[in-house]
């Protein structure tokens, strides 16, 4: 007879916990990456404003299966809303087609998926074809049309390496001027850029710009170069993402260049898009873009604190 | 690299002046991809690969964090054991050290009231770390008798985790000059062959180095001969633990920064510098120079990809040839001689 109560009690508890409080299932790519931690942060601070809005966060660490059943547990969950940072762009499919017969809106951020959003699927990011087109043309203007660039990648196969990369290569064929002379990975990472920048050094490649998919491996490059007695301030240097640490090499006069990739923002709108998606908002759009900023010495100041 | 390799053979080749060292071999697939790099370079870039004193610094330069985790790695599989938590620790230990190593009254410092500490504590507290990871892993295979392979998964993941959570998965920087000074110019390749050469003397010629290589070779023949056992692996990892916590230092200051996802893969990397040079998975067989020539082969393949400009795609599929290719031909070799 208890038991019985207790389970009645219980019955009746749990659907008014569940309307009392709109559940968002994150999962995220990687916890640890710098970017997605600000992204991360993003979201959370915007739950926070929200009324009734709570988010669970998963890792899925870099692993597709790890991201499909986080996503199926979401959905066994009956949570309101998905946001999905995913950890392969090409392999979305079938989280978004769970979502969708269950009738749950996902919302893909940050990374975008190859498959097409629309009916109950969005996607919430910055175009880094945009990020590579800024860095391009400021770099071709500071050479003033006319010189040799390296460029570095991220880690392959990802979008943001392959668009970035894409994006300084549309820009610079306009510019007969301007050749690639050197173009390799150094995984977004400051240490195998050191090691690639001190390789290219000593086997005397020439260079006039340095385009890296990143900051950190722009501060690679720095690093290697000063300690190649190769004076940074002489050569044109672009990354993106405007870190802490990039800005303050902008401030030494090293880094002439940064993207902001405005991770709040992206944080934000995927919470914004999921509630208002979950509330059966049609309005909402596919695909929602966050803008790319460009970042300069003569603009940094505004970014400092961001 | 030839300093290297004579100040590494010499006792060997003089104790048996009639036989070739055991790294003789593995020293040919070394100078043999070398040279087929130099051949390429000559059609590809008409330039000398090898003939350039800075390519051949930084050969060795990039290898030098992976080299100093591989000497620790190979004494540890010559004892019959494994370590796959070295790259976390490089990442934990990089991260800790790092914080203590900010330079006064940067505002957005770990720890704002300790700036600019004398460069000693900063190194002391990465080695520390590493000793701590070390003393866990060594202890906990040894006492519950735990196999070395889960013991260390589990710390691979824990200090991963760590590292991440001790700043929030922040980044650390803006480090004082001394501590700068440990991941400049050559320092970081003279820190890994000065390591290299004294676990090359211990193992070599102390009752300790004996005592490991007779673990490995007869876990019981070892107890019955009346080495103890249990404390000389616990060594064995608390050592290998310090040289990756060395190894967090020299990264951290040669990237002028402490990030909490350093390190990733380096484990793998250490193993396969201590497998290409000659040393056995069953336990028992191995020596520092072998592993110090392996190291070098894993650089020499990194820098002639780059030299060469090959398709970063490429470059993985062929490194993992390689690595094989070189093993086996060091078999066969071995094989033909015997």
């Amino acid at each position: 007879m208890k038991k019985f109560t207790k389970s009645i009690i219980l019955a009746a508890l749990l659907p008014l916990s569940a309307f009392a409080d709109t559940k968002i299932g994150v999962s995220m790519a990687h916890f640890d990456d710098n970017f997605l931690t600000v992204l991360r942060e993003g979201m959370s601070s915007y739950a926070k404003t929200q009324k009734d809005v709570n988010l669970q966060f998963e890792d899925a660490r870099g692993d597709v299966g790890r991201q499909v059943s986080q996503v199926e547990n979401f959905i066994s969950q009956k949570v309101a809303a998905i946001v999905v940072n995913p950890a392969d762009t090409s392999a979305t499919k079938r989280m978004t087609e769970a979502a969708r017969k269950a009738g749950i809106p996902i919302v893909y951020v940050n990374r975008k998926p190859d498959e097409k959003m629309g009916n109950g699927a969005a996607f919430v990011g910055s175009d880094s074809l945009v990020a590579g087109h800024l860095q391009g043309e400021y770099i071709a203007k500071k050479l003033n049309g006319k010189g040799n660039v390296v460029i570095m990648q991220g880690e392959l196969s990802t979008d943001a390496q392959r668009d970035r990369t894409q994006g300084v290569k549309d820009i610079f064929a306009k510019f007969p001027g301007i050749k690639v002379v050197e173009e390799q990975t150094a995984n977004f990472d400051r240490s195998q850029a050191i090691n690639l920048m001190s390789k290219w050094i000593s086997a005397g490649v020439k260079f006039d710009a340095v385009a890296a998919n990143n900051d950190e491996m722009a501060l690679g490059a720095i690093i290697a170069m000063k300690q190649a007695k190769v004076d940074p301030k002489k050569i044109v240097i672009g990354g993106v993402d405007a870190t802490k640490d990039a800005l303050s090499s902008m401030q030494k006069g090293e880094l002439t260049m940064t993207v902001f990739q405005n991770a709040k923002g992206q944080g934000q709108g995927a919470i914004d898009a999921a509630i208002k998606l979950a509330k059966g908002d049609k309005s909402q759009a596919k695909d929602i873009m966050i803008p790319y900023e460009l970042v300069t010495p003569q603009n940094m100041k505004g970014y400092l604190n961001r | 690299m030839n300093q290297t390799t004579t100040v590494a053979s010499l006792p060997a080749t003089k104790k048996r002046k009639f036989k070739l060292p055991q790294e003789f071999s593995i020293l040919l697939v070394l100078i043999g991809i070398a040279l087929i790099f130099e051949v390429l370079g000559w059609v590809k870039r008409d330039q000398s690969f090898l003939y350039n004193p800075q390519g051949l610094l930084i050969m060795i330069l990039q290898v030098s964090e992976i080299g100093l985790i591989a000497v620790g790695v190979t004494m540890i599989i010559i004892a019959g054991g494994i370590d796959l938590a070295s790259g976390s620790v490089v990442a934990l230990s990089a991260m800790v050290a790092s914080s203590f190593a900010q330079v006064v009254g940067y505002d957005r410092a770990i720890f704002p009231s300790l700036g600019g500490l004398p460069v000693i504590i900063p190194v002391l507290m990465g080695l520390l770390i590493g000793a701590i990871t070390g003393f866990i892993n060594g202890a906990v295979i040894v006492k519950m008798r735990v196999p070395a392979f889960i013991v260390t998964l589990g710390m691979m993941v824990s200090a991963r985790g760590l590292a991440r959570y001790y700043t929030g998965g922040q980044p650390v920087s803006m480090f004082t000059d001394d501590y700068l000074w440990i991941g400049s110019g050559s320092n970081p390749v003279i820190i890994f062959l000065a390591v290299a050469l004294f676990f090359h003397i211990v193992l070599r010629y102390t009752r300790f180095g004996k005592s490991i290589y007779a673990i490995g070779g007869n876990v019981q023949a070892a107890r019955v001969s009346g080495i103890n056992v249990g404390k000389n692996l616990i060594a064995v990892y608390t050592i290998a633990g310090v040289l990756s916590g060395l190894a967090g230092v020299v990264v951290s200051a040669r990237a002028q920064t402490g990030q909490s996802g350093m390190g990733m893969g380096y484990e793998l990397d250490a193993i396969a510098a201590a497998v290409i040079g000659g040393t056995s998975l069953a336990g028992g067989v191995g020596r520092i120079t072998g592993t110090v020539i392996g190291a070098l082969i894993l650089g020499v393949i990194s820098s002639g990809f780059t030299f060469l400009g090959i398709d970063s795609y490429l470059q993985e599929i062929v490194k993992g040839l390689i690595i094989v290719i070189a093993v086996v031909a060091d078999q066969f070799r071995k094989k033909r001689a015997s």
